[in-house]
């Protein structure tokens, strides 16, 4: 396959973009890791941050730098040498029992298995951690098992608990925080999954793997105490 | 210079009271919105009349009706929306600084231009700040919105400061224009020649769905995007959602979105959109090029 280079484009005098028109993957999450480190070596003063979307990076600029010399700086990182990605594996301790899983029947049912073959598909894959984003300590994961992918909701809940985990879409995901959210929750987690007082304040990084695993709600309660952030597999 | 610790009480707000400063940049790779005043215009200039760092929090005001109580002397200065100002009752000149003396009641009445107030107080608010800012967000700092029987804490120097001969009036004209410069946005090359026409060719109205997060507006403009693999967004940027509806995202919005970005604000235009009232109109004039060699 010819792997194109990104796209860049300079949308206005403090924010610019760069693009792969590829499928969304661990490759390309690789390279855009890559390309992020160079840039924030090559342009350390110049850049605020920058964030990963799937098939993106944007840039935040505090000031652009000659765009002559960027462009040139892009042509020739087009391929970057690339790192594999970690195989550290967060352990997230997930009770998937009625209480905490309202949505979990409905969606079983829908797609004509057994809650309990729902719960064994989404903890048996490894998820990729690509970025955080729609709320703060939100994992954006790939990895779900096409079989588990639903429409969000047409009328999003007005307040999902923090810690839910829901799918949407071709995604799964954990709220962080209490939320409104359009996608199906299928049950809740005791860990916590943000803490402003922390620098940073997520346990994970991108690039990381997560697994879910169930627990009781003796479990849960018991975790809850004293939980803090999940353990490496 | 004598700054002592000094508070003062929030004896009645409408919503959406909040301390703001220029923003909490540089965390969005944790989910962190930028946050901060969705005016800097307004912002910096109570700063620089205040002789503050420019950078320092204030006060977002959107509603009539806030009534503060003042322990202790310090001198406050009003930007933003013209509002009807009342100090122990009586109505005051806003323009420059007002002088507050110990047990000062501010009261600030009807807005008369504008939508967004900015209140500046002396040395700035005593607020620790996370992640390099003062500016509130819901499970980051304070509680998102101010309310009844809040405390701020500030600086005194326990002295009534001597009546200022600052009164250099604030500029208005910004605000009130209709036209709001706009860049083209990631997906704005994705659009028909004519939805393209349609943008820049409306008369949009600022709608009543609005807080901090975002601005909606209320024409539709039919289109035939679609939707994209989730990427960054910032205040600024304008989505256009399948069903036409035309969202202006402000200092609080989320990181990352999955509409089209049609088009991208900068902060003036952020600022004077932020200072429409609901119904009023605006017009999108594309900034087609810019010199990319000066600093923003």
């Amino acid at each position: 396959m010819v792997e194109l280079g990104p796209n860049h484009t300079i949308i206005s005098p403090s924010i610019s973009e760069l693009k792969w028109d590829w499928e969304i993957s661990d490759r390309l999450l690789q390279i855009q890791l890559a390309t992020k480190k160079k840039l924030e070596n090559q342009y350390k003063s110049e850049i605020h941050e920058i964030r990963i979307g799937f098939r993106t990076l944007g840039i935040l600029w505090n000031r652009l730098p000659d765009t002559n010399h960027l462009q040139h700086f892009l042509d020739e990182n087009k391929e970057p040498k690339t790192s594999a990605l970690p195989t550290k594996t967060w352990k997230i301790p997930v009770c998937y029992e009625d209480e905490f899983a309202q949505d979990l029947p409905q969606l079983a049912k829908s797609k004509n298995m057994s809650p309990e073959d729902l719960i064994k598909l989404h903890s048996q894959n490894h998820y990729r951690i690509h970025f955080f984003g729609f709320l703060p300590g939100f994992m954006y994961l790939q990895g779900l098992a096409e079989k588990l992918y639903s429409a969000r909701k047409s009328v999003p809940d007005r307040n999902i608990a923090a810690g839910s985990v829901a799918i949407g879409g071709s995604q799964t995901g954990i709220y962080p925080t209490n939320s409104p959210g359009g996608w199906h929750v299928i049950g809740r987690s005791p860990s916590s999954f943000f803490d402003a007082k922390k620098i940073p304040p997520v346990w994970a990084s991108p690039g990381d793997l997560i697994r879910f695993y169930p627990i009781t709600k003796e479990e849960f309660f018991r975790l809850g105490k004293s939980h803090d952030q999940p353990n490496l597999l | 210079m004598i700054k002592d610790p000094a508070s003062l009480a929030i004896l009645k707000t409408g919503p959406g009271t909040s301390i703001q400063d220029l923003g909490r940049v540089g965390f969005g790779q944790f989910g962190i919105p930028i946050s901060g005043a969705l005016d800097i215009i307004a912002t910096k200039w109570v700063n620089h009349l205040l002789k503050n760092k420019e950078s320092e929090a204030v006060l977002e005001i959107s509603q009539p009706g806030l009534k503060i109580h003042f322990e202790a002397p310090t001198q406050i200065c009003l930007a933003g929306a013209k509002s009807k100002v009342f100090l122990n009752g009586n109505q005051v000149n806003t323009e420059g600084l007002i002088e507050i003396d110990f047990g000062d009641l501010v009261e600030i009445g009807e807005i008369l231009i504008g939508s967004k107030i900015y209140l500046g107080i002396k040395h700035g608010f005593r607020i620790h700040p996370v992640m390099q800012s003062k500016s509130f967000y819901e499970g980051i700092l304070g509680t998102g919105n101010l309310k009844k029987g809040d405390q701020i804490g500030y600086f005194t120097n326990h002295e009534k400061p001597i009546s200022s001969s600052v009164n250099v009036k604030f500029d208005r004209n910004w605000m009130c224009s209709e036209t709001i410069v706009a860049y083209r946005g990631p997906e704005w090359h994705f659009l028909l020649d004519t939805e393209k026409e349609l943008i820049v060719t409306t008369s949009f109205t600022v709608s009543s769905l609005q807080n901090r997060m975002a601005i909606q507006l209320n024409e539709l403009i039919p289109n035939s995007l679609e939707e994209m693999a989730t990427a960054a967004v910032y205040p600024g940027t304008v989505q256009l959602t399948s069903g036409g509806k035309m969202i202006v995202l402000m200092k609080d919005a989320q990181v990352t979105g999955g509409y089209p970005r049609v088009l991208q604000l900068p902060e003036l235009s952020i600022a004077q959109i932020a200072q429409k009232k609901p119904g009023e109109r605006i017009t999108f004039e594309i900034e087609k090029g810019f010199d990319f060699s000066k600093p923003h």
